[in-house]
């Protein structure tokens, strides 16, 4: 360690600022425009008090007159906004049901797939490939496999003797649909993170184990899943945490239909500033999110906290 | 049970093996098609004629996966009609231009935390663990006011900076320098080498390993963002790859060929980078999310 705090200033000082102008202000901009709103009727004197206020950092939205309204856009989204309500119950939906099971294939996949051998090595770069292309190239790409007349998935479910479905057409499917394309997407991802797990635990475990006459799954179920639990946690939270801010297949493939089955919460407030022009709205959405995604991101800091001990 | 097992055991054992292993083969199968045949479907059909593509992709032959006159028309025509040319250059300035100023600038802030001691530094590295994981998608819209009014909307500079300081990527280049012993560090301040002599001779070369999983996520993360690029760089001008194939589906008249052409060649670039440096940058992410020293220590692809 060096004690030269003037050096380590300058060689901090660039990432902070970033950090700093492009991370935490927008942060704070964020709760305080969505104390903003409407400032109503629309008088030449509230006309001048919003103008004054707009010199702060609002003025992007240039539309009406803006006014401090305190609470008011949460109070309006928790008690009068079932749009609101709605996107948070799909928001929640999408997450809980996409990270248990992405978790549960990579799990299933890190399982399968180590060892050393070619085709487990060659499997697995597979598996992991789909993290690398975009998710807007894969929502593209699921969107036209999923088309109800000419998609691959219907022509495979015609060959095995199904009737085709609508999928993405279908509320009651658009959701399951997304859900699936974020597995597929998502699992070698966090696949990798188990096999790393595994790596970890001491071979004279399994050594031990088949001396006492363990199978091979009594082996997985009392050694490796027990002490994969930590990194089980953490891909959990951190899954949900990345779920909870899904944005490109919804805005691509569903704009958030039909009928709201995916309409998404950053896909809403995204809709209430550039589309509904209500910077209030949106901004007080954002934070919701983002307190949301804080408060399980905390968690995550407090399951990785301790090293690992295997 | 002991001595010789019978012949119907035998039997039974040899079945039950044979069983798991058809099992098995039979799930490597399934898995490589579930994985590998969207993305080998959307390479062929990239390269099949616009006029045959509805032939082939309802009902399903071996044709769905084989183009059988191969064209790169479709290839030429994203680049001659939809300026897709454009949009891939877009996205390597700002992707390269993110990835070179992130490298700099967050190994310097690992360097700073893991080898200096300094009033204040736990709380600078609790802020940057904050920044670390306060997602970027969840303050776009908040972003996109603090930008306009900073007066760089629309602009490239809007697409790269916001994407440079990067709190996993401190983190990371942290845990790496961490490792490093500081007496070359002294040796070097001995022989009476400024700080950013040092930082830049001494320590950066030997930082490619951190460096490496640095750039591919700094790269990833750039070339793969849609939600950003769609608020902040909208003038067709400035048209990032994702906002152009974004831009064809949301079109009232989705043309599949061009879908399929841009949605291959789009792909390239990250999964050509991530290929080539798949081994550093798995072992970075899997070691650095779970901090399971094991992960750095003998990485996942042995």
């Amino acid at each position: 360690m060096f004690r030269e705090p003037r050096a380590a200033i300058v060689f901090l000082a660039p990432a902070l600022i970033l950090l700093g102008l492009f991370r935490v202000l927008p942060a704070a901009v964020s709760v305080g425009e969505s104390l903003m709103g409407l400032a109503t009727p629309p008088t030449a004197a509230s006309e001048a008090i919003g103008a004054s206020i707009n010199a702060g950092v609002g003025a992007a939205a240039g539309g009406p007159t803006r006014a401090f309204v305190g609470f008011s856009n949460y109070r309006h989204l928790f008690t009068s906004d079932p749009v609101f309500w709605g996107s948070a119950r799909v928001t929640l939906a999408y997450s809980a049901l996409a990270s248990p099971v992405t978790v549960a294939v990579a799990l299933g996949l890190a399982f399968l797939l180590k060892g050393s051998d070619r085709r487990r090595s060659l499997l697995r770069t597979a598996c992991f490939l789909p993290s690398a292309i975009s998710m807007s190239v894969v929502a593209v790409v699921w969107g036209l496999m999923l088309d109800p007349y000419y998609g691959l998935v219907n022509s495979l479910l015609r060959a095995i003797g199904l009737p085709p479905q609508p999928f993405l057409n279908s509320p009651r499917q658009a959701l399951a649909c997304l859900i699936a394309i974020a597995v597929w997407r998502n699992s070698g991802y966090w696949m990798m993170f188990f096999l790393a797990g595994m790596q970890g635990i001491p071979r004279e475990a399994y050594e031990a184990a088949a001396l006492d006459g363990a199978s091979k799954s009594k082996q997985a179920w009392h050694i490796t899943i027990p002490l994969l639990a930590r990194t089980v946690s953490f891909v959990l939270v951190s899954n949900t945490a990345f779920n909870f801010l899904t944005f490109a297949p919804v805005f691509i493939l569903t704009k958030g239909g039909p009928i709201r089955s995916t309409n998404v919460l950053v896909y809403e407030s995204y809709k209430s500033a550039f589309i509904g022009l209500d910077m209030g709205r949106a901004t007080a959405i954002s934070s919701l999110v983002l307190a949301a995604v804080l408060l399980l991101s905390l968690a995550e800091l407090r399951l990785t906290r301790p090293k690992h001990e295997y | 049970m002991s001595g010789i097992p019978s012949h119907a055991n035998m039997n039974r054992s040899i079945a039950v093996r044979l069983a798991g292993t058809i099992a098995r083969e039979g799930l490597f199968l399934l898995l490589a098609m579930v994985y590998i045949l969207p993305v080998w479907w959307v390479v062929a059909s990239a390269l099949r004629p616009a006029s045959s593509l509805y032939q082939y992709a309802s009902p399903l032959t071996w044709r769905t996966f084989v183009p059988s006159s191969p064209t790169l028309s479709n290839i030429m025509g994203i680049f001659s009609k939809l300026d897709f040319g454009r949009a891939i250059a877009n996205s390597a300035l700002v992707s390269g231009a993110a990835v070179a100023l992130g490298v700099v600038v967050n190994s310097m802030a690992g360097f700073a935390l893991a080898k200096f001691e300094f009033p204040g530094r736990s709380l600078v590295f609790l802020a940057v663990l904050v920044a670390f994981i306060a997602p970027f998608d969840a303050i776009v819209i908040p972003l996109h006011l603090v930008v306009s009014r900073m007066g760089f909307l629309n602009t490239r500079a809007a697409l790269v900076l916001p994407a440079v300081g990067n709190g996993l990527a401190i983190f990371l280049f942290k845990q790496f320098y961490e490792e490093i012993p500081s007496e070359i560090i002294e040796a070097a301040r001995v022989d009476g080498a400024s700080w950013f002599c040092t930082f830049w001779r001494i320590v950066m070369p030997m930082s490619i390993p951190a460096a490496a999983t640095v750039v591919v996520m700094l790269f990833m993360f750039q070339w793969n963002s849609l939600f950003w690029p769609l608020v902040a760089a909208f003038s067709s001008k400035y048209r990032v790859v994702q906002t152009a194939i974004a831009m064809q589906i949301t079109a009232d008249e989705a043309h599949w060929a061009y879908l399929f052409a841009s949605a291959a060649v789009g792909s390239l670039p990250p999964v050509a980078l991530f290929l080539l440096l798949q081994k550093h940058y798995i072992r970075g992410i899997a070691g650095g999310g779970s901090r399971s020293e094991t992960a750095g220590r003998d990485g996942v692809d042995r």
